[in-house]
């Protein structure tokens, strides 16, 4: 039977949600010292140099210069990284990408220090650069880390079948090559940090940290302390998308390196300018997929070669690129899978995590193929979708069986296409041919017959992308969550967890399943401030993990001194073993709604006794297993299943993309907090949507163009239509009551979903990432021919 | 980063002119600010040498809408905001409020002026279009003179315009169209809000029947700076303006856009947005 939830599951306003709005939240930036100094970072315009020497003597004796800081100032790792350590603090020899820092200067006063930089002479030598990632692993390339003797970062294989065999017996072969753009996290706060030195304690760091934990392991290593003298706090999180991982801990361990130099606070804030051009990116990919397939719709043979631009640095892509060969094949059963997934080393602006974390990419290509199988069938993309769909005890690409949850595919798939009335507005509005005309450069003159009558040029469309998604790591690393609980004699709560409140609401989250097992409401709980030294380690807070996992704990600690005050009560009022007790609405109450005592007097109570009302709650995955040699296992042990439907209309004209509807299905399990569930999507799918039609940050030589928000746009309010959530929450042994993840599959359909519509519309097909005004109009990309802004003249 | 700088606070336009009249330092006006500080901030080469920004949002002179003898005043340092939501500007200039209701977002509008807009001087300065088919004239002051001339005159090419060193935009003069004038604006941006143009036009006609009597027509952000079209004026004056007629006059803008503007790599992009985007607007208008 369904326990009917008096917390759980109910729209709750987020804790912070008030301090936010009226500007009381403090960010990293808010936070000041006395005696607190500032750091600036010294560059060079350059994409990739040989470093012959830098001159300081023009600044040695500068008032303004407190301390300079170098790599010889750091007195434990040069280099570090969150899997190779491969990317200097700061750089001594060569620089490899336009963001790399040689050196900081210290002082008091930003605007002096800037101009102290241009005081410094640098010699170096500029050397060959390699932007173009399929020129990579050519043998005369350019090695970007000549110690590591190649610029193959990572190669993911996965095996399956006999793919010879699965396109022998496949009636129709279909090959195509899509291509995906670099894109910026675009966290409305630039990062930010301050180092405090404790002297024999060590130091102090408060910062707009995504990962604090990750960002002590960086710290000390760089520090050369253990971890118990690196405390972490994290201040406010003005968003993150997974971006502020290794910018931050690099940047915490610079500020750490002054700060112990001068002994006095040190912090460190980027411009705009700065963020865009050193933090890392979403990963670039070409992806090659040859898929074969019988009369009947069933697929019989995938063959998908990925090539991931990683940039100058490792960063996380052997772990983005994993998790694109376990899910490249889309949410489908397929008998013979042959799948490489490479990341490569370049001169780019390097990439990393971003929220979605390699699966955007293969599911643009995934389902745009879906389409193109359909159209070709002349069955429609439900149809074909449910044909191969995973279904509950279905066999994956890595050759696991999926079991012990909600195989909810097919509802998704369902409830998706009922709800937009698909299948019809799909027949309606499919063309038979390309209705874009062809533009001829050589005649820019328009002749009459290119001009369009009013009434044919907005012509609507619809398109559907699904996915299944692991949570949380899986087969990446060891994957368990700790979170500290205390009750106050007077019933009010302490929470806090290991994994950090990175915008998406955790807090809230958690606090809703403390207040549901202790039958109180969410206000008596207080969110302690996330401090690396007051909670154990609990892994980063990535992979839409911290409700599956982190709440996971939350519950076991709320478990954990329910089941103490139980036992008092058992005691207390001569309670059998058998009988339930109810804590509900403050009560404390028989299964015949007799009322025991209030929560509050219960926990004074057991204050007297000298019951322990503070634990530490653990969660553990269950165990995932991989073969790197073959890409097959159990590569997580539970999955998610969601299916977003856009409606859009194209201005033949224009090649605009206006999207009318986007309506998102997702299956999260069990929904613990339905506003910020519904957050998650209406945020998701708008990131997702200028994924599809408008971001990307373009590249000169390495060096991106758009360094501010005036030329990398992203979507606004105006430009997205109705966004309309739908939540299935199929069953699931783990996780909080069955909550599992939501944040990044509501982000990674939806740009395929639009792709499929725009085609849909259009009776024409898109390749490439975005579908922007000249994607669409013209089939192509332009580029300015001149980096620098007009305003700028 | 904006290096520290002097602010002046005049109360009244003598005071601004007399401070304009001191030739040894290098002002500049700031108003709205939206251009100035972005500018300062990112250090662009016009505004890298300011020493003294000159504040006018306190002078009486410069602000306020008016209709007098014919004419609608509006005051230099007027918000896109205050014209956007003045009685007289809705009922008599529909093109121009269509053209400031584009510009970047409200918290913009609140503050960016008018007169910044055109001062500035940017390719894609989105109310120059509307204001150019109004034919609007604007008044410029000094300590030792005043004149009116009109906005295309002012406009010398991508970011330079006629104003001297010490002198001020006071007044933007809109002759008051005749009612039988009808017109659009368009834009092309990026995205919904908070973009800049990539192409804008704007068109002011008078029709007899069918028949063109007299059409103003300019463009923006395809063209160096914007700019009406007095030939392509001229050939559409007296014509019936039948679907051929109207199509060929969209080609011909495209002619004409060429001339000015060369090819460019965005060229392959907007020349045939802005043929197609002219003959839907020129359709919308006729059909009326």
């Amino acid at each position: 039977m369904k326990k009917e939830f008096s917390v759980v599951g109910k729209p709750i306003i987020r804790e912070d949600g008030f301090d936010k709005i009226t500007g009381r939240a403090k960010f990293a930036d808010d936070y000041k010292f006395d005696g607190m100094l500032h750091a600036v970072m010294l560059r060079i315009p350059e994409t990739h140099a040989k470093i012959n020497s830098i001159n300081y003597s023009e600044v040695e004796n500068d008032q303004a210069v407190n301390s300079i800081i170098t790599f010889a100032d750091i007195p434990g790792a040069k280099k570090v990284g969150m899997i190779k350590n491969d990317q200097p603090i700061f750089c001594d020899e060569v620089i490899v990408t336009p963001g790399d820092v040689l050196a900081m200067l210290v002082g008091e006063d930003v605007a002096r220090l800037r101009l102290a930089l241009s005081k410094i002479k640098v010699k170096y030598t500029p050397l060959q650069t390699l932007t173009d990632p399929r020129k990579s692993l050519e043998p005369d390339a350019i090695l970007i880390h000549p110690e590591l003797g190649s610029n193959l970062i990572i190669h993911h294989p996965l095996r399956k079948g006999n793919i010879e065999k699965g396109f022998a017996e496949s009636d129709h072969i279909l090959e195509q090559t899509y291509t995906t753009q670099l894109i910026e996290h675009a966290y409305i706060e630039p990062e930010a940090v301050i180092a405090i030195p404790l002297g024999q304690n060590g130091i102090k760091i408060i910062g707009s940290i995504q990962n604090p934990f990750s960002a002590r392991r960086i710290i000390a290593a760089v520090v050369n302390l253990p971890l118990d003298k690196v405390q972490v706090i994290q201040a406010q999180l003005g968003g993150s998308f997974g971006g502020k991982d290794d910018t931050m801990c690099i940047l915490s361990a610079r500020a750490a390196v002054a700060a112990i130099k001068v002994n006095r606070p040190v912090k460190i804030r980027y411009t705009r300018e700065e963020s865009i051009l050193e933090s890392y990116k979403r990963h670039p990919y070409i992806l090659n997929y040859k898929v074969g397939f019988k009369n009947n719709g069933k697929i019989k043979a995938m063959k998908i070669d990925i090539l991931a631009d990683g940039g100058a640095y490792c960063s996380m892509s052997p772990f983005v690129t994993w998790r694109s060969v376990v899910q490249a094949t889309g949410p489908y059963e397929i008998e013979n899978v042959h799948t490489d997934v490479r990341a490569v080393y370049t001169n780019n602006p390097y990439t990393g995590a971003m929220r979605g974390f390699g699966s955007p990419q293969p599911i643009f290509a995934n389902e745009s193929l879906m389409d193109e199988i359909a159209l070709q069938l002349g069955i429609d993309p439900v149809e074909v979708r449910k044909i191969n769909g995973l279904k509950a005890g279905s066999i994956t690409a890595t050759g696991q069986k999926l079991q012990n949850h909600d195989v909810n595919l097919l509802t998704v798939l369902d409830t998706a296409a009922k709800e937009t009335d698909f299948q019809n507005k799909w027949k309606k509005y499919k063309k038979d041919k390309s209705i874009i005309q062809k533009y001829d450069f050589t005649k820019p003159v328009f002749n009459d017959s290119q001009f369009i009558e009013p009434d044919q040029l907005i012509k609507k469309g619809i398109g559907l992308a699904a996915s299944y998604r692991g949570c949380s790591l899986g087969a990446e690393g060891i994957d368990a969550a700790a979170c500290y609980l205390s009750i106050q004699n007077d019933g009010s709560v302490y929470l806090l967890s290991g994994l950090a409140e990175n915008g998406q609401g955790l807090r809230t989250t958690f606090s809703i399943i403390v207040a549901e097992e202790l039958g109180i409401t969410t206000d008596n709980i207080f969110y302690l401030e996330t401090d690396t030294s007051r909670v154990p380690d609990s892994g980063p807070t990535v992979a839409s993990r911290a409700t599956l996992m982190g709440g996971g704990a939350v519950k076991n600690a709320a478990e954990i001194l329910r089941g103490r005050l139980e036992e008092l009560i058992r005691a207390e009022w001569k309670l059998k073993n058998s009988d339930e007790i109810i804590f509900h609405d403050n009560k404390i109450l028989t299964t015949d709604n007799r009322q025991l005592t209030t929560y509050k007097d219960l926990c004074k109570l057991a204050t007297n006794r000298g019951v322990n009302l503070a634990t530490i709650g653990w969660y553990k995955s269950p165990n995932v297993d991989w073969n790197e040699h073959t890409g097959q296992g159990d590569a997580y042990f539970t999955y998610v299943y969601g299916c977003q439907v856009a409606e859009v209309s194209v201005n033949l004209g224009t090649g605009e993309v206006y999207l009318d509807k986007i309506t998102a299905v997702h299956d999260p399990g069990t929904v613990i907090n339905k506003l910020g569930a519904e957050g998650q999507i209406y945020g998701g799918v708008t990131q997702g949507a200028g994924y599809g039609i408008l971001e990307e940050a373009t590249t000169e030589n390495g060096l991106i163009r758009e360094l501010n928000f005036d030329q990398y746009l992203i979507l606004t309010a105006k430009d997205i239509g109705e966004i309309k959530p739908i939540f299935v929450e199929g069953k699931e042994i783990y996780g909080p009551w069955g909550a599992k993840s939501l944040g990044e599959p509501t982000l990674e359909l939806t740009a395929a979903a639009i792709s499929n519509a725009v085609s849909n519309a259009l009776g024409k097909r898109f390749f490439s990432l975005p579908l922007n005004l000249e994607e669409v109009l013209l089939g192509k990309k332009l580029r300015p021919v001149e980096v620098k802004r007009g305003s700028l003249q | 980063m904006i290096p520290s700088i002097e602010i002046l606070i005049p109360k009244n336009l003598n005071e601004v002119l007399g401070i304009l009249s001191n030739q040894d330092k290098n002002f500049k006006i700031i108003a709205g600010g939206t251009d100035v500080v972005t500018g300062l901030k990112q250090e662009s080469n016009r505004f890298i040498n300011t020493e003294v920004l000159v504040d006018i949002n306190r002078i009486a002179e410069v602000k306020g809408i008016e209709k007098r003898n014919g004419k609608i005043s509006i005051g230099a340092a007027s918000t896109f905001t205050e014209i956007y939501t003045n009685p007289i500007v809705s009922s008599e200039l529909p093109i121009l409020k269509k053209a400031v209701a584009t510009i970047g977002s409200l918290q913009i509008r609140n503050r960016a002026t008018i007169a910044g807009n055109f001062v500035n001087n940017a390719p894609c300065a989105d109310t120059v279009t509307a204001l150019l088919v109004y034919n609007a004239t604007i008044e410029i002051e000094s300590t030792n003179s005043k004149r009116e001339i009109s906005l295309q005159e002012f406009l010398q090419g991508p970011y330079k315009t006629q104003l001297k060193k010490d002198e001020i935009v006071t007044r933007i003069n809109i002759p008051v169209p005749p009612k039988t004038f009808v017109g659009d604006f368009y834009k092309l941006g990026r995205r919904q809000a908070v973009a800049i143009s990539r192409i804008t036009f704007a068109v002011l006609m008078e029709l007899n029947g069918n028949k063109i009597n007299e059409i103003k027509i300019a463009a923006g952000a395809v063209t160096p700076i914007g700019t009406r079209f007095p030939e392509l004026e001229k050939y559409a004056a007296g014509k019936e303006a039948n679907n051929d007629f109207i199509k060929s006059l969209a080609s011909k803008l495209g002619e004409e856009i060429i001339k000015l503007t060369g090819l460019r790599w965005s060229s392959e992009y907007k020349l045939p947005v802005v043929q197609q985007m002219f003959y839907q607007m020129l359709k919308r208008i006729t059909k009326k």
